[in-house]
């Protein structure tokens, strides 16, 4: 229950507000000038907030593609990322949004319109490249898609442009719009994930693990392509016998002709953001791991990352070919 | 800000009426604090609790919530509450509201206060007005003091720690002027068990945070054995913080026992977390 939900006075007759307050009609409505009014003050409390956020809908006025970070890509050569959201609602221990917003409330931006204008820009100006887009890096991309219809509303400039791919990065087991269309060659469902004993302490309000792969599972037989993201790696006790189980059920219980991409990302964060992390929660047991300052980044050290990507790596390979495969090294 | 290790709650109470505040000072014991102060300060006997009557409007509001920060070494997990009476001809007579939007006539942004999450208390709009208002059609409440209290308090803490509980005193209906001090008395009397229903909330977030920020049980026993500088003082803390998860106090004693130093001290804790294999099944 969102109790209430600041409207920036300028959209506050735009058909998808009123589209998204209709969902909420028991909420509190604030009119507010900018959102930044309210996400962007510093003296907030994420951690009390996150407890019981607020909505806020707003305009973005620029900034609406932006090229994805370095490390980020699936085999394209050029790689773009664009957040209709600044936010989730599930709350991961180790999510870099709690360590790079003062706010835990969520934003979201109505007009969709000018993400299509933009990314149809990119498109035109980089013909004859291979390019991918991810939706929802600020954000889960489909984990509020039953408020926001965003993925529903972009795929269609996807359907125009079938060479280009998106991605939509989640942990949700959000099915629409996904099950009534279609399948599309270029669209890229990722699913974040990691063995059930340790997503059950860290993935705070996200879908378990078994109803995400069941949910994989029933898409990919429909025919969309799905990627695999095991992002971040975690380490612990048993770490080899846990994440073995967690692949062979998984390339076991889905067809692999329906894999479009498997990556595997390390645990880290910037110095300064696991300061503010480690504030928030100084007793969560993922602060108890075997983590220390490396390049000026809080990480495993250099052994356990290699041991734990090259294992699951190799596990991989008895059901994938290399070229599906990708390090996340952001 | 001041950062004082205080276990319990930590509440702080702005008002501008002696009269208003008077039930407030009677339901938590608070007496005055013995010695002159600018303005009249009141406390319990813990020192958990204080109250300051700020006098009327926005000078005396700000002025006086700033004074109360230092005079009570409020941390910035202190709670801070302003409650009184406000103007309104949009709720009803006598009705206590939290208020989650303040205007004024000096700024053009509103500033938006957090209210307590599932409150049943309703909301209203404040507009804080230096000069009394008879006209109250363009508002939902009115006072004379709540915007300028948001203002210090914010920079005292988080907006999460602030609250503004306003009861309905005068309206169309209710003139202004036919105010008496137990007519103000007896609003806030009829609402008290609301307020402290409120109160109660922010007792408990504050202490929630106290608790969090809390020393390692075992930091201040480290700190008197070896001399540790600030950096490493602080990385003791934080060492302290993720081994006491999965270490008990005993096994912590046991391993640093021989360190003659305080850097080897971290080094021994340093590497007790490097080889920590977590157990997730405990979690
Ligand atoms: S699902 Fe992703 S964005 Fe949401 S909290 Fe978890 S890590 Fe963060």
């Amino acid at each position: 229950m969102i109790e209430t939900i600041y409207v920036e006075e300028v959209i506050k007759n735009h058909p998808r507000t009123k589209f998204i307050l209709k969902k909420f009609k028991k909420s509190r409505i604030i009119l507010i000038d900018k959102y930044g009014e309210i996400f962007n003050k510093r003296n907030q409390n994420f951690r009390i907030q996150k407890s019981n956020p607020c909505l806020i809908l707003a305009h973005k006025k620029d900034g609406f593609v932006l090229p994805a970070p370095e490390g980020f890509g699936i085999g394209s050569s050029k790689n773009f990322y664009f957040s209709h959201m600044y936010n989730c609602i599930y709350d991961c221990r180790y999510c870099f949004l709690q360590g790079m917003y003062s706010s835990a409330n969520y934003v979201i931006f109505v007009n969709f319109e000018d993400f299509d204008i933009a990314i149809k820009k990119i498109i035109e100006k980089n013909v004859n490249t291979k390019l991918t887009f991810f939706s929802g890096y600020d954000c889960d991309s489909l984990a509020f898609e039953n408020v926001t219809g965003f993925a529903k509303h972009i795929l269609s400039i996807f359907k125009t442009y079938t060479q280009i791919e998106i991605e939509f990065r989640t942990k949700s087991i959000q099915k629409q719009p996904f099950f009534s269309l279609k399948p599309m060659k270029n669209v890229i469902l990722a699913y974040s994930l990691m063995p059930e004993l340790m997503s059950n302490s860290l993935d705070n309000k996200a879908p378990s693990i078994s109803r995400r792969i069941s949910v994989i599972s029933e898409l990919a037989s429909k025919g969309w392509k799905i990627g695999l993201r095991f992002d971040p790696l975690i380490h612990g006790e048993n770490w080899k016998e846990l994440y073995k189980e967690l692949l062979e059920n998984i390339y076991n219980n889905i067809s692999t002709d329906c894999l479009h991409s498997v990556s595997f990302g390390t645990l880290r964060f910037p110095k300064r953001m696991f300061k503010d992390i480690f504030k928030l929660y100084p007793n969560e047991p993922l602060f108890t791991s075997p983590l220390s300052l490396n390049n000026k980044m809080i990480s495993y050290n250099i052994e356990i990352e290699e041991e734990m990507t090259s294992y699951c790596k190799n596990l991989s390979l008895r059901y994938i070919n290399e070229d599906q495969i990708f390090k996340c090294s952001i | 800000m001041n950062n004082l290790k205080i276990k319990k709650s930590s509440i702080r109470l702005v008002i501008a009426l002696k009269e208003e505040a008077q039930v407030i000072l009677n339901y938590f014991r608070l007496k005055p604090v013995n010695e002159k102060t600018i303005y009249p300060i009141y406390k319990n006997e813990e020192e958990t609790h204080w109250l300051i009557i700020s006098g009327i409007g926005r000078s005396n509001a700000a002025a006086s919530t700033a004074y109360l920060y230092s005079y009570s070494k409020a941390s910035i997990y202190t709670s801070w509450i302003n409650i009184g009476i406000a103007g309104s001809d949009k709720g009803n007579y006598g009705d206590l509201y939290l208020v989650d939007k303040i205007s004024t006539y000096q700024r053009k942004t509103s500033t938006y206060p957090s209210t307590m999450p599932k409150a049943t208390l309703p909301k209203m709009h404040l507009f804080t007005s230096d000069i009394p208002i008879s006209d109250y059609t363009s508002y939902e409440l009115i006072d004379m003091e709540g915007s300028a209290f948001f203002d210090i308090a914010s920079k005292l803490t988080s907006k999460e720690f602030i609250c503004l509980m306003k009861v309905i005193s005068d309206g169309p209906k209710n003139d202004i002027k036919e105010m008496t001090k137990s007519k103000i008395s007896n609003l806030i009397k009829v609402n008290l068990f609301k307020i402290i229903d409120v109160v109660s909330y922010y007792e408990r977030i504050s202490e929630a945070e106290f608790l969090i920020i809390d020393k390692p049980e075992l930091f201040n026993d480290i700190k008197s054995k070896w001399h540790f500088s600030a950096t490493q003082s602080f990385k003791l803390e934080t060492l302290l913080r993720r081994i006491e998860n999965f270490c008990n106090k005993k096994d912590i004693e046991k391993i640093i026992k021989n360190c003659e130093t305080s850097s080897s001290v971290i080094n021994v804790l340093n590497l007790k977390i490097k080889n920590n294999l977590v157990n997730w099944s405990k979690f």
